[in-house]
């Protein structure tokens, strides 16, 4: 049994990706995709179900000689790849790894195969519920949207089969590293996503498109090298292979004190694949990908992986400076990123930093290290892949509608695609506003945050500028002219089934978040940090319960009220949109000093010599201030500080 | 059932409060002015009249915005009313300032656009303060609730009073007086032409009015807050705050916007981090 | 009188707008406002735009481009509303009244309710014709006022009360 589900989990979707590359059929290859995202899903909800679980591959096939093999396989296509994009940056950071592979493989005979290989426990069920689930909505948008992409730019030789293989391969990818236990293997599995992330960005072969992903390719294989540092490092000072196991890691079944430089090294790791700060401009240059590209690896997965480590070895580190350093480079990140997201013009960039700000919030939740917080990094995940990786796909639809990806071009969006602007607009209110998830884990985060108050400033700063960039683009979509009658636009059901999906899965868990909590998030929290979770009971109520040290006695924290806020949510936006109804005798201009021409609906104005002009709004970007290229020397500048120091503590906190 | 009454007369009481406070708020004015000005119920005779007026729009969306707008500020001054979370409180009083920034943005009118962009600036500027008075509050009670901080025997004031300071900042940005007064104003301010609300009209304005009367007696309460035990103190010290409001309001002319967020982001995040940093140093972790 | 209609004469927010005048009454429209004669005292607020104003203070004669800018801001003031014309030029197109671009007075355009004229108009006379106007919010058609010559109530049947 146990077989079959790992088999689904990490090499059904292998398969699946071969036969798609083999079909050219368009059809075929859907149902393939829907078939897979089938049988991902229910493979997912059986894992949870069973519970935890520890696996390790039959002895029959050398499964681990088959992962050196393939790892040797994808570094050296690193190499010809430096080579044949002439990127000195691939071939050094390809170099650094094969070489100490080689090394610790041959030099050293060092022996990697450990019992058990995979561990499933709460953590890794809720990862695999999000990869399953949100991972094959995206694949089953991409089967019409990488027709729609490919009619506009004219492609001669129809590629669809190739994306889609990559795309599909990945989540057998993200399985696998979400599931591994043995170190080396989760490495190959952190290499095979960057494989994909770079084959899938470079995807449309343009000269941007394929630079972008060779920058992608070197600064995850910065993060690569130093997991390889890591791997020998506790091989050799730990002796043998059991040093190699996550669980003994995070367990503290060696001596925890001479492992910090090695943990240091992968939540660095980590924070390159999260692209954190001053790794980010390779998720923003990802950005030129199709839109699925960005929807499932840059936003909802692969990059959740980077935060997935990070919070996976929070137990290692608990207690240590390199914590502190953490919640501060992951707090920094959030607000940087912010800032920087309020200078953006193109909206898939906005996206972008608002994805790099929130992995930082779940980075910096890791590194504050108490339970509250590490619920609260779990509820984040959860909550920002469902609603980023919605918005991302709300962004391919509009850039399908309009053909445009500038949020100066999105204007009056709602009078020309209502339905997709609705889910667009929930999207982004779900992503700052009450009551929706991400701001219940934001608001647990904040109350959780002042054991490290440096990290709570930067989350206080961070939540401030969210709040802007995100109204001034949902105000460009709403703004129309007075006129009444917006038509429902057609959109295809491999757009509009994810996209729905999404938007009630946004309000399903959001709403069920007291049940969720008992039966995942606790347990979860539990194995990522024994002890008692600190989130109190109650299916309307989210309560905190005070800190056992509290000094006045207070017992509860704070309280978060989830239905009633719902409620007042409805009452707020839903309820009047049922009972208003403009007439058409009630419309009038808007006040342009009484220029205009025309009647109530015009937008066009009478300027000098009674020549008519179209008023143009535009947005405020400041981007003498906030700009990347304002901004962008200090704060990677302290990133790379910041980074340089929390390495230092790992180093000094023997 | 208790509470079931203190919700329904906060919602009857506050309004009449709030207006009264904007009467008073103009008869100083004008007094201040050496005029007569108008008299103390005259916010009342301008809501009324507004709900008189025929009902105009210029978009469909515009009531669900301001409806949304006057719902959240109920239901934020209700969450301190009934003394729940303060953070939850400072989060739904940011919903609230966005759907009105929401609404100005949702019609294709530049004056309307410019005061939804002023006043994304004047959330920028206070939002901040506010949530580090929250840390601050967690980091001198051990909780965020404010039923802890009314019942407290040690007034908020005298451990946080740098906050206090920063928090005026705060008020004069939210009574949207001078030098603050940057995205639309009570007086005729020409600049911008009444900024966020000018396409609203009628029964829309009178539902902005009201969220305007049910704000000012919610940011007065934070201000008690800083003195909630007895609690007539709090009130002397939140009264006092409105009249400097006003006396600042006839003192300083309109500046600009980039100054209120600097001015705010390094008078109040100072005050606010110095304040932090002494409860952290003086009482430790919880 | 009910609420509303008390409220509307307690709380009539004008809207003044300039056609194309030499600005004396404009200036006078501003002493309203100011300490001296503070017309605050009976509500009166000068709001900037039209879909805030109950009462319309047009000054200046009626030109050609004008008269489109008048309608628009005419049309975007909502119901109940009075228009007062405001000096001479307003009222009938005063001297200017033959010029090549110039319609005439106000009420070429849109329908006027009180006429103050004058050149340029007194504050006092402003004053007393917007409070005039505010019998008319109330719905009021037939006005009842003091003559200041032989001190008793007439009916006024001609609105156009001259001072």
């Amino acid at each position: 049994m146990t077989d079959g589900m790992m088999a689904i989990a990490i090499l059904l979707p292998v398969v699946a990706g071969f036969l798609i590359l083999a079909i050219r059929n368009y059809f075929a290859r859907g149902v393939v995709v829907v078939i897979t995202a089938i049988v991902l899903i229910a493979n997912s909800i059986l894992f949870a179900a069973k519970g935890p679980l520890t696996y390790t591959p039959p002895e029959g096939f050398e499964w681990g000689t088959l992962i050196s093999v393939l790892d040797y396989a994808i570094l050296v296509l690193y190499l010809l790849l430096g080579f044949k994009l002439r990127n000195r940056l691939v071939l050094i950071f390809a170099a650094t790894q094969i070489i100490p592979i080689v090394y610790f493989e041959f030099v050293m005979k060092a022996h990697m195969d450990l019992r058990p290989a995979f561990v499933v426990d709460h953590l890794a069920i809720v990862m695999t519920l999000i990869i399953s689930i949100i991972g094959s909505l995206i694949c089953i948008y991409a089967i019409r949207y990488m027709r729609d992409h490919e009619e506009h730019a004219h492609v001669d030789k129809s590629r669809q089969s190739r994306f889609l293989f990559w795309l599909v391969l990945f989540l057998g990818a993200m399985n696998g590293l979400v599931f591994a236990n043995n170190l080396f293997w989760l490495y190959f599995f952190w290499e095979v996503t960057t494989l994909c992330s770079f084959m899938l960005i470079s995807h449309d072969k343009t000269q941007i498109a394929l630079e972008n992903a060779a920058r992608a390719l070197w600064m995850n294989s910065t993060g690569g090298t130093a997991f390889i540092l890591a791997i020998i490092y506790l091989y050799v000072t730990q002796g043998g292979a059991s040093a190699l196991s996550v669980q003994n890691i995070i367990g503290g079944g060696m001596h925890s004190a001479a492992m910090v430089l090695p943990v240091a090294l992968l939540c660095f790791t980590g924070c390159t694949k999260a692209a954190q700060m001053p790794f980010q401009s390779w998720l923003l240059g990802a950005m030129v990908a199709p839109t699925p590209v960005s929807a499932l690896l840059h936003s909802s997965t692969m990059v959740k992986a980077g935060v997935y480590l990070v919070l996976r070895l929070a137990p290692a580190y608990a207690g240590t400076l390199v914590s502190t350093a953490v919640a501060v480079v992951g707090a920094f990140t959030f607000f940087g990123a912010s800032a920087l997201a309020i200078s953006q013009t193109t909206g898939k960039r906005v996206l972008a930093y608002s994805t790099i700000a929130n992995l930082g919030l779940i980075i910096a939740c890791a590194g504050i290290n108490t339970p509250l917080s590490i619920a609260a990094a779990i509820l984040l995940i959860i909550f920002h892949a469902i609603s980023k990786g919605m918005l991302f796909l709300c962004a391919g639809a509009i850039e399908h509608q309009i053909w445009s990806r500038e949020i100066e071009d999105m204007e009056g969006l709602a009078a020309k695609a209502p339905l997709v602007t609705l889910i667009t607009a929930v999207g982004m209110l779900s992503m700052f506003l009450p009551p929706f998830g991400m701001v219940l884990g934001k608001w647990i985060a904040l109350e959780a945050a002042y054991k490290v108050p440096l990290a709570a400033i930067f989350f206080v700063l961070a939540s401030a500028l969210t709040i802007v960039f995100w109204t001034k683009w949902l105000g460009r979509l709403l703004q129309v002219v007075p006129k009444l009658g917006w038509p429902l636009e057609k959109l295809s059901p491999s757009y509009s089934f994810p996209l729905w999906t999404l938007f009630i899965g946004i309000f399903v868990v959001g709403f069920g978040i007291g049940p969720i909590y008992h039966y995942f998030i606790a347990s979860a929290t539990s194995d990522v940090i024994p002890g008692i979770s600190m989130i109190g009971s109650g299916w309307a109520n989210v309560v905190l319960a005070g800190s056992s040290a509290v000094q006045t006695g207070a017992a509860v924290r704070g309280s978060f009220p989830v239905w009633v806020l719902y409620l007042v949510l409805g009452i707020a936006l839903f309820l009047p949109m049922l009972f208003f109804g403009l007439k058409s005798t009630q419309l009038r201009q808007v006040y342009l000093c009484g220029e205009q021409t025309g009647g109530t609906d015009t937008d066009e104005w009478c300027a000098e010599a009674d020549i008519k002009t179209k008023f143009i709004l535009g947005g405020y970007y400041f981007q003498g201030t906030l700009g990347e290229k304002a901004l962008n020397p200090w704060v990677n500048t302290v990133a790379i500080l910041l980074l340089a120091i929390m390495i230092v503590c790992g180093v000094i906190s023997k | 059932m208790n509470q079931f009454i203190i919700v329904i007369a906060t919602i009857v009481l506050a309004p009449i409060a709030g207006g009264l406070l904007f009467g008073i708020d103009r008869r100083i004015t004008a007094r201040l002015q050496g005029r007569f000005g108008p008299p103390i119920l005259q916010p009342f005779y301008d809501l009324f009249k507004l709900l008189g007026k025929d009902s105009i729009a210029v978009s469909n969306m515009q009531f669900v915005w301001i409806y949304a707008y006057l719902i959240l500020m109920i239901a934020s001054l209700l969450c301190l009313i009934l003394q729940l979370d303060f953070l939850v409180l400072v989060f739904l009083l940011g919903f609230a300032g966005v759907a009105l920034v929401l609404g100005a943005f949702s019609t294709k009118s530049p004056y309307s656009h410019f005061g939804a962009n002023r006043e994304l600036l004047q959330i920028l500027a206070y939002e901040p303060v506010l949530l580090l008075l929250a840390i601050a509050i967690y980091a001198q009670n051990g909780t965020f609730l404010i039923s802890e901080i009314v019942s407290h025997q040690q007034p908020l004031l005298l451990s946080l009073w740098p906050l206090f300071i920063a928090v005026l900042y705060v008020l004069t940005i939210k009574m949207r007086k001078s030098p603050f007064d940057i995205s639309t104003s009570h007086h005729a301010h020409q600049e911008i032409v009444k900024g966020i609300t000018i396409e609203y009209s009628g029964p829309f304005l009178a539902l902005y009015e009201l969220a305007e009367w049910y704000e000012i007696v919610l940011v007065l309460g934070i201000i008690v807050l800083f003195w909630a035990n007895p609690l007539w103190i709090g009130l002397l010290i939140a009264f006092a705050a409105f009249l400097l409001e006003l006396v600042v309001d006839n003192i300083a002319a309109r500046m600009t916007a980039r100054w209120m967020v600097r001015l705010s982001w390094s008078v109040g995040l100072t005050l606010g981090i110095l304040n932090i940093a002494y409860l952290y140093i003086m009482k430790g972790v919880f | 009188m009910g609420l509303i209609k008390k409220s509307r004469v307690k709380s009539p927010w004008i809207m003044h707008f300039d056609n194309s005048s030499c600005n004396g009454c404009d200036i006078e429209v501003l002493a309203c406002l100011t300490p001296l004669y503070d017309v605050e005292r009976f509500g009166i607020v000068n709001m900037g735009n039209p879909k805030h104003a109950d009462v319309l203070l047009i000054t200046g004669p009626v030109n050609m481009r004008t008269a489109r800018v008048l309608k628009n801001l005419y049309e975007q003031v909502p119901n109940p509303k009075m228009v007062i014309a405001v000096g001479t030029c307003a009222s009938s197109g005063g001297v200017f009244h033959n010029c090549y671009n110039v319609l005439g007075g106000v009420d070429k355009v849109i329908p006027v309710d009180v006429y103050v004229p004058g050149c340029a108009a007194r504050p006092e006379a402003i004053i007393d014709g917007v409070v005039m106007a505010l019998q008319g919010l109330t719905g009021q058609r037939h006005l009842w006022a003091t003559c200041p010559h032989c001190k008793t109530e007439h009916e006024v049947t001609d609105q156009r009360w001259r001072i």
